[in-house]
């Protein structure tokens, strides 16, 4: 058996409900193509490295389940590339059947639901970056010195 | 031989992990420098193996939007 992960970005301009739609509308579809859902989740929102379709903010949601069909898994993949309720989508082939429960990096974002506690983590996050630049800095320095 | 060379490492062997995600965008930073692009192998160290997978980690990591294709500083 194909285990398959999903993940797509619903723009975050919309509307708590119409997100909760999007889910709904492609958990059936998944399910029309006779797969079996064991995950579905929302990650969290979070800054995209690069604008997409104009948005600079979009909420990642996961989704793995057990393949069905192959024919309709296709149809389904071009179906969500044409639909507009996301914004950009990929499917990925696992190696190893997914943990029934939440995977681990949903976990470590689950303490920041509302959207002013995100921003404040964008916060905690520079003073990481600054010590990988400054770790990066370093190996340059020691690539001279060799 | 006249000068001591560093002792490169592989990253992943030394911290036994043997899976790479591509929704792990802090461990794979590690694997790109400032601008965004890939660091050789010479650079890091990293194992052929684990090389090949941290690639294409980051790569699906790009088209997703974890990760730019190129940073230009700017933001």
């Amino acid at each position: 058996m194909r285990y398959y992960e999903l993940i797509y970005i619903v723009s975050s301009n919309v509307e708590r409900k119409k997100n909760d739609q999007a889910m709904k509308e492609i958990g059936e579809k998944i399910q029309e193509t006779g797969s079996k859902i064991i995950n579905h989740i929302v990650w969290g929102k979070k800054k995209l490295a690069y604008p997409i379709k104009n948005n600079t903010y979009g909420t990642y949601i996961l989704a793995h389940y057990q393949g069905g069909d192959n024919d309709k898994l296709r149809e389904f993949d071009s179906w969500l590339k044409l639909s507009d309720l996301t914004i950009r989508h990929m499917i990925v082939k696992l190696d190893e059947k997914p943990d029934n429960e939440k995977p681990d990096i949903v976990e470590s974002l689950e303490g920041d639901k509302s959207e002013n506690d995100t921003a404040e983590k964008g916060e905690d996050k520079s003073p990481d970056e600054e010590s990988l630049k400054k770790e990066k800095n370093k190996d340059e320095e020691n690539k001279e010195a060799e | 031989m006249a000068f001591q060379t560093r002792r490169k490492y592989c990253f992943f062997k030394e911290n036994n992990i043997t899976a790479v995600d591509y929704k792990d965008v802090k461990l794979l930073k590690r694997f790109t420098n400032d601008n965004g692009k890939i660091m050789p192998r010479r650079v890091t160290g990293t194992s052929a193996k684990m090389h090949r997978k941290v690639v294409s980690a980051i790569k699906r990591a790009r088209t997703i939007g974890l990760m730019p294709f190129v940073d230009s500083g700017s933001e």
